[in-house]
């Protein structure tokens, strides 16, 4: 099991991955695709592709890919194309919120759980509470 | 069902990390656990229902477990808060 964060920034996921690991330990490798070839704000359907590869190659028999905004999607779609069906095969896609659902989802990955189970905390984290009861 | 009670010593509260590495050690039990405050009660091994109580510095918590591995599992949950927590008993 493995992430794939993908965002416009690369600076974003760098960071993001940074705290998923801390809190969630190294046991679930987890991947970045961020900004474009040349360093500007935007996604990339290679650099998502590679991303991808690298969980895979990483040990992960199955990846859930996290977007930061629905512009990333259309790479997405390009990066899976460029996938083998083998590969494809082990791709899942949430609409979870990044950042949330990066943590959740890597949690529940470290405990075991299945990857519906992940996606399913993944996906928790868009109603999730952050704020205390007042 | 076996509990103990906790109080919340660290001055964040019981943040991300070690709410993160509460639920992985809940995990490794058959028991079920839940951590209650204040009232309210979340699953030991959901993360999205612990940091949900956002617990605060100085709350008094409860953990309970009912199973097999029940002591054992508030043992090793206990050593897990450590850092965070003081006994309330």
């Amino acid at each position: 099991m493995g992430l794939v964060l993908v965002s416009h920034s690369a600076t974003l996921v760098d960071g993001l991955r940074e705290m998923v690991v801390q809190v969630a330990g190294d046991a679930t490798p987890v991947a970045t695709a961020g900004g474009t070839d040349d360093g500007r704000l935007g996604t990339s359907a290679p650099r998502i592709a590679a991303a991808i590869r690298s969980a895979i190659d990483a040990g992960a028999s199955e990846t859930l890919v996290l977007l930061d905004l629905g512009s990333a999607a259309l790479s997405l779609e390009l990066a899976t194309e460029e996938l083998d069906d083998t590969e494809r095969a082990r791709v899942r896609i949430t609409e979870a919120p990044l950042v949330e659902g990066a943590v959740l989802a890597a949690v529940q990955a470290s405990i075991g759980a299945s990857i519906d189970d992940v996606v399913a905390a993944a996906e928790s984290a868009a109603t999730m509470t952050k704020l205390p009861r007042s | 069902m076996a509990e103990i009670q906790l109080l919340v010593i660290d001055p964040s509260g019981l943040h991300a990390r070690p709410a993160a590495k509460f639920v992985q050690a809940a995990s490794r039990f058959s028991s079920r656990i839940v951590i209650r405050e204040d009232g309210r009660e979340a699953d030991a091994k959901s993360l999205i229902a612990l940091l949900g109580l956002t617990i605060r510095p100085s709350s008094a918590i409860t953990l309970a477990a009912d199973g097999p591995d029940a002591d054992e599992a508030l043992a090793a949950l206990a050593a897990e808060l450590a850092p965070y927590v003081t006994s309330a008993d």
